[in-house]
């Protein structure tokens, strides 16, 4: 299993999967939607100044909602996602996968300010990657989570090939264990992808790069493929 | 049960799930309308139990992962909270705000001296030496001072702009400064100190160096209107941030993350109500304080109308009643 998943239990007994989202991603959230603002206050400006004198107000009133409103708004009423959130398919969750809060979205945006040390979110870049679940220091202490919000059903890298039952019935790990196999024994060297294939010589009664094919075929069987 | 049995005799109810909730996505009033909505609970409670049965039997990923997607958003739609209602906000503002303010005291207090003791010095110092003046402030600045309260000046309390511009100055300003004092409250409560401190000793240096140079009615006149507000939302941003610095250092019998947790909600709705506040002086500063023109009066009756108000507020307010904690 990758150990940025996190398994949540429902209370309706079963397991919820969030997978959390590293900080390369959050980062790109981030720089799109200073941007947005940048162009929303800026254009802003422009139309307010068209007031004469008092049109600066607006604008500070402006940069006011951008700087500090802007990300709680979008949290708490678009879903957990402000607009770099959404694009980069992200979502703000509290750490038992319920949808946030008003509150918690309050700690964890005026926390920024911490995180934000010193000048472009070094204390935050830091703490998310030492983070397991890449929660900046906001993040844990409003008791919240930021995670891919489309799960990606497992398996959808599996290279297709034609399929195979199982000869036994497998539980759910050992299910999985051979589709995440599928999955990434391209990232391998061929060496080692038969060196993990034949372990499983029991199971597919072959070796060598053929104990490979054999399992994609099961794995393409176990995702319900023809 | 094989899985083909399964999945052919309960597929017509995943999918009519399913596409509820996605239409819950695009369209909520349609489908909050649609007779489906009655059913949705149970539905879902449905979908966890063959979810289960399907991972208990070991049925392949392709059923399981159908099922896991539907239960993902179900559980966020089940478990959305409530939405906000301006009745909570009025209540929180009449009587929890004040409640949480008093049970906070002794970071209240700690907080006003920090602000208080050192504005009393530095107000102290200059009049007895009005040249410390020139040791806190640059003489650009100072002239400024002179400038914005001079008592020629038709509005006091600023050099130049209107209204509107110095109600978004005093918003973007003041409110972030009340921010960012709670927060930086998590430096150990450091940064909340220094904001205190600093903040006391430039408001106690602008009223001493303007009394010695005799300019202190004008002064007095501007600030008596909005400082109930303004320095009181100072003073809770500041102990907001010592609360939460302290849960840090000394997290008691908690661990320090719980701990932690614990201060930050606090010290959020504390930051909340400052803020509230600090939009109240705000209004008060650009649209009332300004005003030269009216007479001693007016100008102190309604200052001291407002420091009370303040008081009475935060002293009393939520206090007894049938909402008493």
């Amino acid at each position: 299993m990758l150990d940025t998943v996190r398994e949540i239990e429902t209370p309706e007994g079963v397991s919820l999967r969030l997978r959390a989202a590293g900080a390369f991603g959050r980062a790109q959230a981030w720089l799109l939607d200073t941007l947005l603002r940048a162009v929303v206050f800026f254009v802003g400006l422009g139309i307010f100044s068209a007031l004469g004198r008092g049109g600066v107000g607006l604008g500070l009133l402006l940069l006011f909602v951008l700087m500090w409103v802007y990300n709680v708004i979008c949290e708490v009423w678009f879903h957990g996602q402000t607009i770099g959130k959404r694009a980069l398919g992200l979502r703000v969750v509290n750490a038992d996968g319920t949808p946030i809060t008003l509150l918690p979205s309050v700690v964890r945006n005026l926390l920024r300010v911490v995180d934000a040390l010193p000048g472009i979110y070094g204390v935050g870049l830091i703490m998310s990657i030492i983070d397991p679940s890449a929660r900046r220091i906001g993040d844990i202490v409003a008791g919240t989570m930021v995670i891919h919000a489309e799960e990606l059903p497992a398996g959808s890298r599996v290279p297709v090939a034609p399929a195979l039952p199982l000869p036994l019935p497998l539980d759910q790990d050992e299910q999985a264990a051979l589709i995440e196999f599928a999955e990434r024994s391209s990232q391998l060297t061929p060496q080692r992808q038969e060196e993990l294939a034949n372990i499983l010589y029991p199971l597919t009664g072959r070796e060598g790069s053929a104990a490979i094919v054999q399992i994609t075929a099961y794995a393409n069987g176990l995702l319900g493929r023809p | 049960m094989r899985q083909e049995q399964f999945v052919a005799l309960h597929a017509k109810e995943w999918d009519a799930l399913r596409k509820w909730l996605e239409q819950l996505d695009r369209q909520p009033k349609a489908a909050m309308s649609a007779e489906r909505a009655l059913d949705f609970p149970q539905s879902y409670r449905h979908v966890c139990h063959h979810l289960s049965l399907a991972q208990a039997r070991g049925y392949s990923r392709e059923v399981t992962d159908r099922l896991q997607q539907i239960v993902l958003m179900g559980h966020r739609q089940l478990y959305r909270p409530p939405a906000p209602r301006w009745h909570k906000l009025a209540m929180f503002l009449v009587a929890d705000f004040p409640r949480l303010v008093r049970q906070q005291w002794r970071y209240m207090l700690v907080a006003l001296l920090l602000l208080y003791l050192p504005a009393v010095i530095a107000y102290a110092l200059i009049l007895w030496k009005p040249a410390l003046a020139h040791s806190l402030f640059t003489t650009r600045e100072l002239a400024d001072f002179d400038k914005m309260y001079d008592p020629a000046n038709g509005h006091i309390g600023r050099s130049s702009g209107t209204d509107l511009q110095m109600f978004g100055f005093y918003i973007m300003n003041n409110v972030s400064i009340a921010f960012r004092t709670f927060a930086s409250g998590l430096l150990l409560g450091v940064g909340a100190i220094y904001v205190l401190a600093a903040n006391g000793v430039i408001i106690g240096g602008v009223a001493g160096h303007l009394n010695a140079i005799g300019y202190g009615a004008p002064f007095w006149r501007f600030v008596v209107g909005h400082s109930g507000f303004e320095l009181t939302a100072i003073v809770i941003a500041g102990g907001a941030g010592l609360q939460f610095g302290l849960s840090l250092l000394a997290p008691g019998r908690l661990r320090r993350e719980v701990a932690l947790r614990r201060a930050a909600w606090i010290g959020a709705r504390l930051a909340m109500g400052a803020f509230a506040m600090l939009i109240a002086a705000a209004f008060i500063e650009a649209y009332w304080s300004s005003i030269a023109a009216l007479p001693d009066l007016v100008k102190y009756g309604s200052g001291a109308g407002i420091w009370l108000l303040v008081l009475w507020w935060l002293l009393r307010g939520g206090a007894g009643g049938k909402h008493a904690a």
